[in-house]
């Protein structure tokens, strides 16, 4: 969006609160980068969608330890979860003060926003790394494997919107005249958001309900696979 | 947004007086023109309220009996279900958006259900379980060895790989003055590595060949028991054992052939007349 449209360009102490005169007509009446946005969201939906339905094919069904009992912290995650909760929150925030035009407000909710972000890498890194200790490697079983890829590639989500907003706020910082405009930080917002409620799935899934799967040895409800589901269809 | 000629050509959420407080009702109840947006007090509230559903979603687990309980599944999706579309409607604020990104997102959305559905149904429910395949190759963890001893009594050598055992130690030792077939099916055959015979061999890729002898009689009809396995060691195609043949599931038979290919001409003519004379003594 380098459209440098300078004559049309409003004064610099409204140019968030305006719209950006560059901003060009659309016949979706919605912006061009917006919708894309919205576009790789849902297609990003597809994504997770088979990483978490494969995690789900497979629960339950390694034979050797650790399993998910033994090792998954289900209250840490639950502060966790709060933390990249709050982080949506802190970043919502930043969205309406870079619609405001207030540009120290937009740099202060940024900076929570990463660092609440951070946080949350903060805790999959030692999470990762005490699964590693106790010996769930990538290639221990199933459930590490497809653990490991689901929430990994989570965690990468994360970390690339953290850079991101590093970005906006760096750049906010460096030039308090206009830029980034609400739509640059609000399309920011949309992407942190997503990768909060595909955490919410992940946690549901993964820690709440099946953080507690054991070995084969354990006739619960996981070890029997997905034969319940047979049950509810005949 | 070409119904309200009044928005033209302008992001919504960009117009005019878009900060203009909603209030908290109209805010995530009401029909709100588009271009509204909430400030402090409408998001703050929501992120309590976001807050104490992640809290009532973790007391739900926290009695021991509920823990990893069918009973708890119902109640933890709902809720999920509830945050995901709040933080979907209003910190996305898609609720204040044209209706085209809601059927964009759905749209991403659905299909997203709709793969992963297939996947549990196709791999999870209407196949055997990767664990009843394998069930008796289960190993402990340390823990469990601790707590449950009869774990030890479960755990089965990994076979070696086929072809290349070392000495027939790899299984259970061929017992001196036993058959001849027995040490070439633990040993140079490679047999033991995918069959399974109680107090032979342990594979778990092939049928267990338990009573053979006398089942092979059964397999295909006009073949005599030892023509069969003769035919099921040289031509593992021919005929792939299955839950026709009253076996727990159906074997792949060209994972057989592929092997065998590589072992076959390792094995001269009176190797493969003792391993039919073997399999055919086990009644
Ligand atoms: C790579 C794994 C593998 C190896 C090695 C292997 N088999 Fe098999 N075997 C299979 C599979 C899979 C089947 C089932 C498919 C079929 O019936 O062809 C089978 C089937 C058989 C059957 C028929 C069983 C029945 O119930 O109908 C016999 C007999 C048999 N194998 C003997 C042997 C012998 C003897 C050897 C060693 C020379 C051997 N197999 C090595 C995988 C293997």
């Amino acid at each position: 969006m380098a459209h440098a449209d300078t004559t049309h360009a409003p004064p610099a102490h409204e140019a968030s609160a305006h719209p950006p005169a560059h901003e060009e007509e659309t016949n979706t009446g919605i912006s061009h980068r917006k919708l894309l946005m919205w576009v790789f969201l849902g297609s990003d939906c597809l994504f997770f969608g088979s990483l978490i339905a494969t995690y789900m094919v497979y629960r339950g069904q390694s034979i050797v330890g650790p399993y998910p009992i033994d090792i998954i912290d289900v209250p840490i995650t639950t502060i966790s979860t709060f933390v990249l909760l709050m982080s949506s929150f802190t970043m919502v925030m930043a969205v309406a003060a870079a619609r405001n035009g207030n540009q120290k407000r937009l740099i202060q909710w940024l900076v929570c926003t990463i660092v609440l972000g951070g946080g949350f890498i903060g805790f999959q890194v030692y999470e990762f790394n005490l699964f590693r200790v106790e010996g769930l490697r990538y290639e221990t079983n199933l459930f590490s494997s497809t653990f490991f890829t689901l929430t990994g590639f989570h965690g990468a989500h994360v970390t690339l919107g953290i850079f991101w907003l590093i970005c906006l706020a760096v750049i906010s910082a460096r030039n308090p005249a206009g830029r980034p405009s609400g739509e640059d930080v609000d399309i920011a917002g949309l992407y942190w958001h997503f990768v909060d409620i595909v955490w919410i799935v992940i946690f549901t899934l993964l820690y709440l309900i099946g953080g507690f799967d054991a070995g084969p040895d354990v006739g619960h409800a996981a070890a029997q696979g997905w034969q319940w589901i047979t049950g509810i269809i005949t | 947004m070409s119904s309200n000629p009044g928005h033209e050509g302008a992001l919504p959420h960009e117009e005019h007086g878009a900060h203009e407080d909603a209030g908290i009702g109209r805010f995530f109840f009401g029909r709100v023109p588009a271009g509204v947006h909430g400030g402090l007090k409408q998001y703050g509230l929501l992120a309590i309220f976001l807050a104490i559903i992640t809290l009532v979603e973790f007391l739900i687990i926290v009695p021991e009996g509920l823990q990893g309980s069918s009973v708890v599944i119902a109640p933890l999706v709902i809720l999920s279900v509830i945050k995901f579309f709040c933080v979907v409607a209003f910190f996305m604020h898609l609720k204040f958006e044209s209706p085209l990104l809601w059927q964009i997102f759905v749209a991403g959305l659905a299909l997203g259900l709709v793969v992963a559905l297939s996947l549990v149904l196709l791999f999870g429910v209407f196949r055997p379980t990767p664990r009843a395949f394998s069930e008796n190759r289960q190993a402990p963890f340390e823990h469990h060895a601790e707590e449950k001893p009869h774990y030890e009594a479960l755990v089965v050598p990994t076979p070696c790989p086929v072809g290349a055992c070392p000495t027939p130690g790899g299984n259970v030792p061929a017992p001196t003055g036993s058959h001849p077939g027995q040490a070439l099916f633990v040993g140079v055959g490679g047999c033991s590595a995918c069959h399974t015979i109680d107090g032979v061999a342990q594979g778990i890729l092939g049928p267990p060949l338990n009573g053979i002898g006398s089942a092979a009689a059964n397999r295909l009809p006009g073949y005599s028991a030892e023509e069969y396995i003769r035919e099921s060691i040289l031509e593992p195609d021919a005929h792939a054992a299955g839950t026709a043949d009253g076996l727990s599931q159906d074997y792949d038979g060209n994972l057989m052939l592929s092997t065998m290919a590589g072992i076959l001409p390792a094995l001269s003519d009176e190797d493969i007349e003792n391993l039919v004379d073997y399999l055919l003594t086990l009644q």
